[in-house]
């Protein structure tokens, strides 16, 4: 079947002003850094021990004025866990902390800490609104512009390294944008959408290879098993780094803060939860993505017994394939291991995301082997 | 994985963990054979190109009588006819299996050839097998090397194929020397010597039936 | 490290029957403990040390990371067992190096000893601390949750809560609850124990013990198992014996009578190209049509060999691996005699019109053996004064040939490659340069002979494998899924009850709760819930709950 010419064309244009978009949410995320609501000593309250999704109902009010001062749920409903006794003092007013008897949702009012401390409760300010809807609207753009590349090439639209640069990236941003919808990490908008512009820039302009027919060796429905579950796994995997980054830099803020020392860009740090919550979020995405990679390194074997002979050959996106499922495998041991967690297990989640980014586009560039069908010359 | 602290009046050795210690060290002896064999074996030659397998050179020998059967082969004669194993019966055959393409194959070839026309009065009779080998190819090697004995031709394979069940030829030379009676009594993987053809097919012939 | 000592000064009692202790120096985690014995390690001790620190989570992480920075190496370096071919250009590359690096087995990294070793080591930790895991879960799984503590309030997360039912009744109420929502109870006076997540554990060993079963199919495969390649030229056949095979691999345990003994023919290959677009000359679309007997005397069978689609006869799988184009040529020598007339399969260099190049070797041409190597170029154009292919399909095919004659080196030394050659003992002949056609031919001067380009045919390369661990090593790799989706997706809770009857009539519940591990955190928001179930579950009035009480939840634990 001839490629359709047209429908590429519209792919690619989709996908310009997906990144337009994307581009101004990260300008809108950046202005609410800088000139967002402020979190008040009133508003700033004990922090929430656990990470809980948004909108569900908990008895047990953190910080809560005691039964009866609840009053309506305003704003978004975001049930807290409890403060433990030691952060209780902080900013409560004193009250005793409600039991676990108060019925409905409760903590809504502004100024209860939601899940994700200081700023949770508070409606999202109009800065981080407009950047989530720019968001939203452009990944609706994204996913057309990749849909309407599949139906250009005629097979699954990540054949070649633009398509699934593309991909991923799209991935990337579905994950991201349903981790604000659960779990409100409105901080996380600029760190994420950043990269996310890079990314998508560099594709459109070093690696763009124009639709083309697949190569014969790739023409099998396992590249729709493959080289999904790969799609899926790497793009959680850049939140997850994402993540990592954001939490080493708030640790070593903290630190700091801890013993004294002077520290800067203190106003920043100031919006972001405690290191410990980010750290479980990056944790809980990289729990979601292991076993997508694991599959995808299975439907790969089983695909490469398919058409090379062997399942396994030590070709070196294998190998690399490999390294990256070890490291994170490093890493989830290390959580589970006491003095491992956080900045340390912090760097083996870099050290994996490195190899992961080896993995797919320096073993194509720079190594030759089976898997070469990067499109570059 | 860490374990729990014990407390002293439970530290003996149970029967668990010894079975679990015998059991691991089985399957890591197992383990490291089989990884070691799934590298490239012996026989394989050299990353130079050359499209056959030479086979590890080595001499088996089968006691008197003790040889597996030898196939019934038969073919076309390159040149023209056909030949059949059978109407050899009675006689100690020397079969080899060759290829013009072959460098150990040209160099055994003179001999091959010597050592056919010093045995011939004696009843020894030598039969090659032309392994990939066009007709034209194959007959300008036996007149180069001016073989007297017959080479069937075997572009299917199938005779190789035949040896399958009893003495295959694992390699490119292979001779197989078969005795009186129809058993198969030495393979040699690799070119031959000489001598070594020589003494081989003396100990053949020197057996009974 | 005290407990090491304990262990170490109890095991010299022990039935291993070592000596008695004796105030030596001991090795380490012995002595200075403040004991005030000095117990000595013996053999049994080393041993029992070094096991207890070859199973733990420590070494295992460090096992695991060295066993990825050894893959590293082997994925950049050229690897004899993948591209025997690069390895030999590095070695040209690199004189000084390459030595070196071979000695540390650079080139054959997963079949090196130390490799071995890493993956040995890592897989004998794996296995020392899951087997007796596993035992320990075999033997617990049906117990009973523990009983519940006496002060349950006292539990980081717990709760209390007030209700007018007898004691009795409210128990009966949460453990209905609780029942619904899959947990094992336990009821005693007064208290109930709860407690879910048991297949955690089990999906945690499952994966582990699976892995192990990954390497025991590997290694089935490596010692039962076998590859080997042949290149079939389109209208010949072969029989998968080892003198028709261009490799042979075998594992360990394979000989050459194991080799499954069908026979192939290749009656025709066609490929299809892109014919415009940016994408013009691509393939699209590679068929070889076979036919087939699984063994001497079977029925003869069809196929379409293609890409993706392997052929599987009797156990073993055959796979077009790749393919080329084999011209033929007619050598007649100095005598008059035709003593070559095949076809010669010639090599791709790489580039997309399929250029080809191969060599011709007439070793047996009379006086002088004649060698040839050749260009083959399926859609010849002229370009600026030379010659290319602009496309791969053979639409308009020439030769061009450089002749010699001379001593070929093939009647001794090292066998040579088929496809290169060795022109130190050879001289070229002077042949005006002038591409061939199909039909037309060369006279060489000299006498020397002739040689004429006849047509040409097509070649495919077979990979041929026989694999009996694959199928075990897909089980183990469902099963290690399965595994790892259950430890990470199934939570261990254990939720204690207790009902005391309070003075004023109504019945005081205390509820607590416990996270077994919660690496990802989220306990306490299901223990909100559950509570919060519970307290439902008592029918009849509810007493707003005491606020003095705090419903704790644990600080950051690590």
């Amino acid at each position: 079947m001839p490629i359709n010419q047209g429908l590429s064309h519209f792919s690619d244009h989709f996908l310009m002003v997906a990144l337009l978009l994307y581009f101004l949410a990260v300008l809108a995320f950046a202005a609410d850094f800088a000139f967002g609501r402020r979190a008040t000593d009133a508003t700033r309250s004990a922090e929430p021990a656990e990470l809980v999704p948004a909108g569900v109902a908990a008895p047990a009010a953190g910080g809560a004025q005691a039964a009866g001062a609840d009053g309506a749920a305003a704003g978004p409903p975001a049930a807290t866990a409890t403060s433990s006794p030691a952060t209780a003092g902080a900013g409560t007013g004193g009250a005793g902390t409600g039991g676990a008897g108060t019925a409905g949702p409760t903590s809504g009012a502004p100024g209860r800490p939601g899940i994700l401390g200081r700023r949770a409760g508070l409606p999202a300010g109009p800065w981080v609104r407009a950047g989530l809807g720019l968001v939203i609207i452009g990944l609706a753009l994204h996913i057309v512009g990749v849909i309407t590349r599949g139906l250009a090439v005629h097979r699954v639209p990540w054949g070649d390294m633009y398509e699934f640069v593309i991909a991923v990236s799209c991935v990337a941003v579905i994950f991201f944008v349903g981790l604000m919808i659960k779990y409100r990490p409105y901080y996380l908008g600029l760190f994420v959408m950043a990269p996310i512009v890079i990314i998508i820039g560099l594709a459109q302009t070093v690696i763009y290879t124009p639709a083309g027919p697949i190569a014969v060796a790739l023409n099998s429905y396992w590249l729709a098993i493959h080289v999904t579950a790969i799609t899926l796994a790497s793009g959680t995997y850049v939140v997850a780094a994402v993540l990592a980054v954001v939490f080493l830099f708030a640790d070593r803020h903290s630190r700091r803060v801890a013993a004294g020392l002077p520290v800067r860009n203190g106003e920043v740090f100031r919006l972001l939860p405690s290191p410990e919550r980010i750290d479980q979020l990056a944790y809980r995405t990289v729990v979601f993505a292991f076993p997508l990679w694991t599959f995808g390194i299975m439907a790969g074997a089983i695909w490469a017994d398919q058409a090379w002979g062997r399942y396994w050959g030590w070709d070196p996106t294998e190998t690399w394939a490999f390294i990256t499922w070890v490291v994170y495998a490093c890493f989830l041991h290390a959580r589970v291991t006491a003095g491992w967690r956080g900045r340390r297990a912090a760097y083996i989640q870099l050290a994996g995301f490195g190899c992961l980014l080896f993995n797919l586009l320096g073993v194509s560039i720079f190594v030759t082997g089976l898997h070469s069908y990067a499109g570059l010359n | 994985m860490s374990r729990r602290p014990r407390t002293p009046s439970r530290i003996r050795v149970r029967p668990g963990r010894a079975v679990t210690t015998a059991v691991l060290a089985a399957a890591s002896a197992v383990a490291l054979a089989g990884c070691a064999g799934g590298a490239i074996a012996s026989n394989t030659p050299a990353s130079n190109g050359q499209s056959f397998v030479a086979g590890s050179p080595g001499t088996t020998l089968y006691r008197a009588g003790a040889g597996p059967q030898a196939p019934a082969v038969t073919g076309p004669v390159v040149g023209g006819g056909r030949l059949s194993l059978a109407s050899y019966r009675g006689h100690v055959v020397v079969l080899n299996f060759w290829g013009s393409w072959c460098t150990p194959c040209r160099e055994e070839a003179p001999d091959l050839a010597a050592l056919a026309n010093h045995f011939r009065s004696a009843g020894v009779r030598f039969v090659g097998i032309d392994i990939r080998d066009s007709p034209a190819s194959a007959q300008a090697f036996t007149s180069d090397f001016r073989i007297s004995y017959p080479s069937l031709n075997d572009p299917g394979d199938t005779i190789a194929l035949d040896f399958r069940d009893t003495v295959p030829p694992a390699g490119i030379p292979t001779t197989l020397v078969v005795a009186r009676g129809g058993r198969i009594a030495a393979r040699v993987i690799g070119p031959v010597t000489y001598s070594g053809l020589k003494s081989l097919i003396q100990r053949v012939a020197a057996q009974p039936g | 490290m005290t407990e090491t000592s304990q262990m170490t000064s109890t095991s010299q009692a022990g039935p291993a029957g070592t000596s008695p202790p004796q105030p030596s120096g001991g090795g380490p985690g012995t002595g200075g403990q403040g004991t005030g014995r000095v117990s000595p390690f013996g053999a049994q001790g080393w041993l029992r040390w070094v096991w207890r620190q070859l199973t733990s989570m420590r070494t295992a992480l460090i096992l695991l990371f060295l066993l990825a920075v050894a893959s590293v190496p082997g994925s950049l370096l050229p690897q004899q067992g993948i591209d025997p071919a690069a390895v030999q250009q590095y070695y040209t590359s690199h004189p000084a190096l390459a030595p070196w690096l071979a000695r540390l087995s650079l080139f054959n990294v997963f079949a090196a000893p130390w490799f071995a070793a890493i993956y040995l080591l890592l897989f004998l930790s794996l296995a020392g601390c899951v087997v007796p895991r596993t035992f320990r879960l075999a033997r617990s799984a049906r117990a009973l949750p523990p009983p519940a503590p006496r002060h349950v309030a006292r539990l980081p997360s717990s709760a209390r809560q007030q209700t007018d039912r007898d004691p009795a009744a409210a128990l009966d109420a949460a453990a209905a609850v609780l029942r619904q929502r899959k947990f094992r109870l336990r009821t005693g006076d007064g208290w109930l124990s709860a407690e879910k997540g048991y297949r955690r554990e089990f999906g945690n060993l499952l994966f582990h013990l699976a892995l192990l079963a990954l390497l025991g199919a590997v290694a089935l495969g490596g010692l039962f198992g076998y590859k080997a390649n042949r290149l079939l030229v389109s209208g010949s056949s072969f029989a998968n014996t080892v003198t028709a095979l261009d490799t042979f691999r075998p594992g360990r345990l394979v000989s050459s009578s194991d080799l499954q003994p069908f026979s192939l023919t290749l009656n025709r290959f066609s490929a299809s190209y892109v014919t415009s677009g940016t994408e013009r000359g691509q393939p699209s679309a590679f068929n070889a049509d076979v036919s087939y007997t699984a063994q001497p005397g079977a029925p003869v069978r069809h196929d379409v060999l293609r890409v993706n689609h392997p052929l599987a006869v009797d156990g073993a799988k055959v796979y077009l691996i790749g393919h080329g184009y084999a011209p033929v040529f007619k050598v007649t020598d100095g005598t008059g005699k035709v003593v070559f007339d095949q076809p010669v399969p010639f090599i791709s260099v790489g580039n997309s019109g399929l250029t080809s190049e191969g060599v011709i070797k007439v070793p047996d041409a009379q006086p002088d053996q004649l060698g040839f190597a050749g260009v083959f170029l399926p859609t010849a154009v002229d370009v600026g004064g030379t010659l290319e292919s602009a496309f791969p399909a053979p639409l308009l095919p020439r030769v061009s040939l450089v002749s010699y004659k001379g001593n070929l080196g093939m009647d001794s030394g090292p066998p040579q490659s088929v496809y290169q050659l060795n022109t130190a003992h050879l001289t070229q002949l002077p042949v005006p340069p002038r591409p061939l056609a199909p039909g037309q031919s060369i006279k060489l001067p000299g006498g020397a002979g002739t040689v004429t380009f006849t047509g040409y045919r097509e070649w495919i390369s077979l990979a041929i494998t026989y694999d009996p661990g694959q199928l075990p090593a897909l089980i183990a790799g469902a099963a290690a899924l399965a595994g790892l989706l259950l430890s990470f997706f199934v939570r261990r809770r254990r939720m204690f009850v207790r009902a005391y009857p309070s003075p004023d009539g109504t019945t005081r519940v205390d509820v607590g709760g416990l996270a077994r591990s919660d690496p990802a955190g989220g306990f306490d928001e299901e223990f909100a819930g559950l509570a919060e179930a519970l307290r439902g579950a008592y029918a009849g009035t509810t007493v707003a709950d005491d606020p003095q009480l705090t419903t704790t939840s644990p600080g950051e634990r690590d």
